[in-house]
């Protein structure tokens, strides 16, 4: 049994509990709920038992029947918020922390160069996309001349090697011969 | 003169002590440590330098020492800031 005290009064609502029903950050968040409509006051009312005093701002337009169980809703509601937020604290924190990851971008040049990267930290390159051009199509016995000179036409200024592109054009028989079907 | 207690381990002290402080044109005030608890005794100040009803200014610091409580205890604890701000959205969503 929870057993809850209510007090009425003309503007004013007290209401003991027991805070092993309603932890101490679930008391705090229904008080400050109440904090623009009323003067809130918490006392301790005996071991684990806490009080809360409220009293409207407004007087007359005060319905302390309704303040009571808008308490009692909002201590419930913020209890079990509780209770959710501590059972997704791990989730949530995974989710923010990569999405912070993701958000500080690729690193900077300063970091780059503050790796330690070395032969033995160094990533595998089996395609040699972290070689030279000169080292990847390097003919064996070769020297760095005749690779130049036999190498691909990229970056080659010679008009003559390079190859004209192919442009698609219709012929007028097949024109007419689709006029005719 | 009006006492107002606070419990210990329901009110943070720093939150009383700001709240004397931002209150203190209004009215005189004592802080007094005792075990279990702060007090503090409120007397009023004439209008003419500046007072405040006695009530009105106890009431007020009340609120705002609870409310300072408040903040500062979800500072310390982030996690529970999601349950707050639900709290403040479902307020918000309740005014409009």
């Amino acid at each position: 049994m929870s057993d809850m005290q209510t007090v009425l009064g003309e503007g004013t609502v007290q209401i003991e509990f027991d805070e092993s029903f309603y932890p101490k950050d679930a008391i705090y968040g229904a008080a400050y709920v109440f904090i623009d409509r009323c003067y809130v006051h918490l006392d301790r009312a005996g071991d684990k038992r806490v009080r809360v005093t409220l009293r409207a701002k407004n007087a007359s337009t005060a319905d302390s029947k309704s303040f009571a169980g808008e308490l009692e809703n909002e201590l419930l509601g913020q209890a079990w918020r509780l209770s959710i937020a501590s059972e997704n604290r791990q989730l949530i924190e995974s989710i923010t922390a990569r999405a912070l990851g993701g958000a500080a971008g690729p690193p900077g040049l300063d970091e780059l160069l503050a790796m330690d990267i070395d032969e033995a930290t160094a990533f595998d390159d089996p395609l040699g996309i972290a070689m030279s051009w000169e080292e990847k199509y390097k003919k064996k016995g070769g020297s760095s001349e005749e690779t130049r000179a036999a190498g691909s036409t990229l970056g080659d200024d010679d008009e003559t090697t390079r190859v004209p592109p192919v442009v698609p054009v219709a012929s007028p028989a097949t024109d007419e011969t689709e006029k005719a079907t | 003169m009006i006492e107002l207690r606070f419990h210990e381990e329901l009110y943070d002290g720093f939150a009383i002590d700001e709240a004397v402080k931002l209150y203190e044109p209004y009215a005189a005030f004592t802080l007094v440590r005792e075990p279990g608890g702060y007090i503090v005794k409120i007397e009023g100040r004439p209008e003419s330098e500046g007072g405040a009803d006695e009530a009105l200014v106890a009431a007020e610091l009340a609120n705002y020492a609870l409310g300072k409580t408040i903040e500062r205890s979800r500072a310390a604890t982030p996690a529970t800031g999601e349950a707050k701000a639900a709290a403040d959205d479902d307020a918000t969503k309740e005014a409009a």
